[in-house]
């Protein structure tokens, strides 16, 4: 059996029977699924206190028409506005209206006894503005205005379809919301994943280093194979990682989704998930937003899903593999993680980089940074990622792999030589000027 | 072999019983020079003492031979051809510094080191189990590493490297860190896997050691070679030509007889009845005739030559009073 083989099995068993391998694998999707829906439930369960504003309406008109919600209550009241916020100190805020407001909209007033919030503001002045539009419409003197006005209002939810040539007629759903979301997540989980992972690549070989077991394994394996080995046998633990982490929220999801699911949303799902011609007409009868409908029909649709789990393993994988192979060249050269800092800066630069650009880049995925960025083999994992859930042609995602892959072999060559001097060297700091010279030497 | 392969072969045909030769082999660091055209040659078999003073540049060479580092200049030969980078997997290495995963246990690891030297996993479990009862280790199998002292993870380590049975054995200072029962222990391990044909360079400064176990050494000092060869031919060679004489008679009476020939270097001391002094003979006198005349003035017990211990050598070249 080849050598490298060993000792990717040695790496990988000593690994995966870590307690704290088995921790994290089984909770971090358990955590993943709690920083997903704890926002929403926070939103849902948290309506914020209720709000008391008194109204000083010097127009008369506007104090009777607005309208009290959960959170918002308005209470008129004759106090002049001194009186008012001097005493009413127990209300939130007092709002104060001008005479003429409608041909003078600016002269609105607003006190509050506390801190006030961009969200009631923009409520209370939503409702000004409507109030105010509708006196005027009103000077028209317009027929039936209220009706026409109730007749008028309209609200637009948008289903986006992508054309696809290649199946043509059948036009296949998909979420923006979705996509923005999914690629968010995936963007982070591979930049986790790069940096973790790789610094486990250095810690490792560091620790290798110290405790010289390489001069006892020098008769027996090269230095190459010792370092292929440490990366692939890194590489498996984080694939068995991931493959877990996909099966437990795959399955999970699979299992409570459908459970969880309003019937009438269910149906909306299915229709679209069938590419049905009616599955607009069905979603919009069901009292859910369409949009939310797309968006669960997306993430639900299991091609989807797979496709993007597989190109989730794949990019990992490359830039992993990409980025160990620096880590472990640094991790060689220095004797301790906290003289490595310095020569990783060249390592944590791309990586951040490549977050940053994803955040940009997903705002606008089709855009030239984003194809450009998503090509570069350093921030390509992160970038191209993030990008997938939209449905990216196909040759720029295996450019993009191919891409990839090979700088991995390139950087390895690189970094081999690196690793191969840099291992017996002891005490001595070397910077990156003495690391180039050390791809040089003749071995 | 034949003859028409020698012409050609940089290596002349008496060197062939040498398994590992050294030649003119230099190697610079910043600021040093660890060796400095050094030559040497390991014959097939034996057990070669690689003596000096720290720093002197033995785990240079040691590294060079298991091709950690490259020479700066000069050649290894293993045997009649140059080095190469395959020639490891015959090279057994016991390193000064124990290398082992503090992490894993015992048992495991030494498996992993065999099938890493070529062993299937079961023929290392085998043998490693053999081993462990010769050495009394076999509670350690399920122990971690860290858990052992150093004495203890270097007894795992010799047998880790000596378990796949290669024709070069390297030890870089065995016995540092071994009790007398042990280092003993270690000692015939060593000259047993001798006897069955393994050669073994071993790099000490325990002087004691070499007397007993080595066949041939070489002395390195300030990155040079300065002195190489058969241990009791070393020995001999600087003998100082200094006597143990033992006897039973007058003091006065010996002195008169061999005074002229003899230089007195220690007192007459008595041990009961015998009485016994250290002569040194002059060069040009004759030993026969020294015996000769002591016989005739005294009872003569026993005649001995005192052969300078490799500790008394050692100093005396390493300070250079040979």
């Amino acid at each position: 059996m080849s050598n490298t083989f060993i000792i990717i099995q040695r790496e990988f068993n000593e690994r995966v029977r870590k307690k704290s391998f088995i921790i994290t694998t089984l909770l971090m999707p358990v955590l993943m699924i709690i920083l997903m829906v704890a926002p929403a439930l926070i939103m849902q369960y948290s309506g914020g206190e209720e709000k008391r504003i008194a109204v000083i309406d010097e127009s008369g008109i506007v104090a009777s028409q607005l309208q009290s919600n959960d959170e918002l209550i308005f209470e008129p009241t004759d106090l002049s506005v001194d009186e008012a916020r001097k005493e009413l100190t127990d209300h939130y805020a007092v709002l104060c209206i001008g005479s003429d407001v409608v041909a003078n909209p600016s002269d609105v007033k607003f006190y509050v006894n506390s801190s006030s919030s961009i969200s009631v503001e923009e409520a209370i002045s939503n409702q000004l503005e409507h109030l105010i539009e509708t006196e005027k419409l009103k000077q028209y003197n317009i027929d039936n205005l209220q009706q026409i006005l109730d007749e008028v209002q309209t609200s637009v939810s948008m289903q986006t379809f992508r054309n696809d040539k290649s199946q043509e007629g059948e036009t296949e759903a998909q979420s923006s919301i979705a996509a923005t979301a999914i690629g968010y997540v995936l963007g982070f989980i591979l930049y986790m994943f790069l940096l973790i992972y790789g610094a486990m690549v250095m810690q490792s070989v560091i620790e290798e280093k110290n405790s010289r077991v390489l001069e006892v394994m020098v008769s027996s394996v090269r230095p190459f194979q010792l370092m292929m080995g440490k990366i692939f046998g890194i590489a498996s633990v984080a694939v068995v990682q991931i493959v877990i982490w996909g099966v437990l929220i795959g399955g999970v999801g699979a299992a409570v989704l459908p459970q969880l699911m309003p019937e009438q949303m269910a149906a909306g799902v299915e229709a679209m998930q069938e590419g049905a011609p009616q599955a607009a007409e069905v979603a919009a009868a069901s009292d859910f937003d369409p949009e939310m409908v797309q968006a669960v029909a997306s993430i639900t649709d299991a091609g989807y899903v797979t496709k993007i789990f597989v190109c989730l393993l794949l990019f990992v994988l490359g830039g992993y593999l990409l980025y160990s192979a620096m880590f472990a060249a640094v991790g060689s050269a220095v004797d301790s993680v906290q003289d490595a800092q310095q020569l990783q800066t060249p390592i944590m630069v791309p990586i951040i980089l490549a977050l940053l650009m994803m955040l940009a880049v997903i705002k606008d995925p089709n855009s030239q940074l984003a194809f450009w960025f998503s090509m570069i083999p350093l921030t390509s994992p992160v970038v191209m990622i993030a990008r997938i859930p939209y449905d990216i042609p196909m040759w720029e995602i295996v450019l993009s792999l191919v891409l990839l892959y090979a700088s991995f072999i390139g950087m390895v060559w690189v970094a081999a030589k690196i690793y191969r001097v840099g291992i017996f060297m002891y005490g001595k700091k070397p910077d990156l000027k003495e690391l180039w010279k050390w791809v040089r030497y003749p071995f | 072999m034949s003859i028409f392969a020698d012409i050609e072969n940089p290596i002349s045909q008496e060197t062939i019983m040498d398994l590992l030769t050294v030649k003119n082999v230099s190697k610079q660091y910043v600021g040093h020079k660890a060796l400095d055209d050094v030559s040497l040659a390991i014959p097939r078999g034996s057990v070669y003492g690689l003596l000096g003073p720290n720093g002197a540049g033995k785990t240079t060479l040691i590294r060079i031979i298991n091709r950690i580092t490259a020479p700066d200049s000069g050649q290894v030969f293993f045997g009649d051809r140059e080095l190469s980078p395959d020639d490891v997997y015959r090279i057994g290495y016991l390193p000064e510094e124990r290398g082992l995963y503090k992490k894993m246990k015992v048992g495991e690891q030494a498996v992993f080191f065999a099938r890493l030297k070529g062993l299937s996993r079961r023929d290392a479990i085998a043998q490693l189990k053999g081993w462990f009862i010769k050495f009394g280790i076999q509670d350690w199998w399920n122990k971690k590493v860290e858990e052992l002292s150093k004495g203890m993870a270097q007894k795992v380590q010799f047998i880790v490297t000596v378990l796949h049975k290669p024709e070069l054995l390297i030890f870089d200072e065995p016995f540092s860190g071994f009790d007398p029962i042990n280092a003993n222990l270690l000692k015939e391990e060593i000259l047993s896997l001798r006897d069955q044909g393994a050669t073994v360079i071993f790099s000490t400064h325990n002087m004691a050691s070499v007397e007993e176990i080595c066949d041939h050494i070489t002395l390195i000092n300030k990155s040079h070679n300065i002195l190489s060869g058969n241990v009791d031919e070393i020995r001999r060679r600087y003998g100082a030509n200094v006597f143990e004489v033992a006897y039973r008679g007058e003091e006065e009476a010996l002195h008169k007889a061999v005074g002229e020939r003899c230089e007195w270097i220690d007192g007459s001391q008595s041990e009961s009845v015998y009485r016994t002094v250290k002569l040194h003979v002059r060069n040009d006198a004759d030993v026969r005739a020294v015996i000769a005349a002591a016989n005739e003035a005294v009872e003569l017990r026993s005649f001995h030559e005192i052969i300078p211990s490799m500790n008394d050598i050692f100093i005396r070249a390493v300070n250079g009073k040979l």
